[in-house]
C-alpha cells in the first residue's frame, strides 16, 4: 500500500480521538472499560507492527512487545473487573 | 494465484542493543501500569476524584502530539531508505526536516507537559498528596525523560544526517533511534487511557 503510514497515522488519531471523547464526556462506565482497553491494544499494536516496523521481523521478536501489551492490559482489566474481596 | 512468500527479517529494525533497552523500559513502565490499577482497587473513590484535577484535553493533545511525531521520524526514515546514491543529498534535507519537525513536536509535548505539572502543583498537589498523585508523577515525570532523552538522541541523529551519513544501505543509527521514539509513544498510548480516561 502506498499510504500504509499515513492510514495508520489516520487510524491512531481516530482512536484516539475516541479515547478522548469517552473520557471527556464521562462515558467510561464498567462495560466501557473493555473497549477503551482494546482501543488501546490495536493503538499499541500499530504502533509495534508498523512505526517500529515488527510486522516484517520473525514472530519471536514481535511477539515480545505484543505480549507485553496485552498482559499489561489485560492485568488492568482483571483490577478493574474482579470484584475486591471482603 | 500462487501464493507470494513473504520472507521476513531476522533481526528487528535498528541495532539489537536497542531492543534490550527496550524490553527493559516494557518491564518497568508496565509493572508501574500494574502497580496503579492495583493500587486503585485500594480506593477507587480516591482515585476518581484525584483523576477529576487532571486535564484530560491536555493528555489528548499530548497524545496527538506524540503519535504525529511517531509519523513524523518514520517519514524521514523512509527518505533515506527509498533514496538512491545519485539524490542522497536531496533525500538527507528531507529527511533532516522531518527529524526536526519531530523534535519540535517532542519540544511541543515538553512545554505541554510542564504547563500541566504547574497547573497542578499550583492547585497544591505532589508526589506526596495521594498514592493516585504519587503514580500519576512517576509516571509522568520518568516518561517526560524518557522525551527529553528521545528529543537528544533525534538530535545526534539529524546532525549526522545534514552530514549525508546515512545512505539507503546504512540507516541502523536512524532506525535506532526511531524505535526508541516509538517506545515513548506506545508507553503514553497506555499512560494516557490509564491514568486520564479509565476510571
Amino acid at each position: 500500500m502506498k499510504k500504509k503510514f499515513e492510514v495508520i497515522w489516520i487510524v491512531l488519531m481516530v482512536l484516539s480521538i475516541f479515547a478522548f471523547l469517552l473520557g471527556y464526556l464521562k462515558l467510561v462506565s464498567s462495560s466501557l472499560v473493555s473497549v477503551l482497553l482494546v482501543s488501546t491494544f490495536l493503538k499499541g499494536q500499530l504502533v509495534i507492527d508498523y512505526f517500529m516496523g515488527l510486522n516484517e521481523v520473525k514472530l519471536k521478536y514481535r511477539i515480545i512487545p505484543t505480549l507485553w501489551l496485552s498482559i499489561v492490559l489485560f492485568l488492568v482489566a482483571a483490577a478493574y473487573y474482579v470484584p475486591v474481596g471482603k | 494465484m500462487p501464493k507470494v512468500l513473504e520472507i521476513k527479517e531476522p533481526y528487528p529494525p535498528g541495532d539489537f542493543a536497542i531492543w534490550i533497552v527496550i524490553y527493559i523500559e516494557l518491564l518497568t513502565f508496565g509493572l508501574f501500569f500494574i502497580g496503579y490499577a492495583f493500587s486503585r482497587r485500594l480506593n477507587v473513590q480516591m482515585f476518581n476524584d484525584s483523576q477529576l484535577f487532571l486535564d484530560k484535553t491536555a493528555g489528548f493533545i499530548d497524545t496527538l502530539i506524540l503519535i504525529t511525531s511517531s509519523y513524523f521520524i518514520v517519514k524521514a526514515i523512509q527518505s533515506i531508505k527509498n533514496s538512491n546514491r545519485s539524490d542522497i543529498s536531496i533525500s538527507s534535507i528531507v529527511a533532516s526536516k522531518w527529524l526536526l519537525a519531530t523534535m519540535i513536536f517532542g519540544g511541543i509535548f515538553l512545554i505541554n507537559k510542564l504547563l500541566e505539572f504547574s497547573d497542578i502543583f499550583s492547585q497544591g498537589f505532589s508526589l506526596s498528596s495521594n498514592m493516585f498523585f504519587m503514580f500519576y508523577f512517576l509516571l509522568t515525570m520518568f516518561h517526560f525523560m524518557h522525551v527529553l532523552l528521545g528529543i537528544i538522541i533525534i538530535f545526534t541523529i539529524r546532525q549526522k544526517v545534514k552530514i549525508l551519513g546515512y545512505g539507503p544501505t546504512d540507516y541502523v543509527g536512524m532506525e535506532t533511534g526511531a524505535v526508541y521514539w516509538h517506545l515513548v509513544d506506545l508507553l503514553w498510548i497506555v499512560l494516557f487511557a490509564l491514568i486520564y480516561i479509565l476510571r
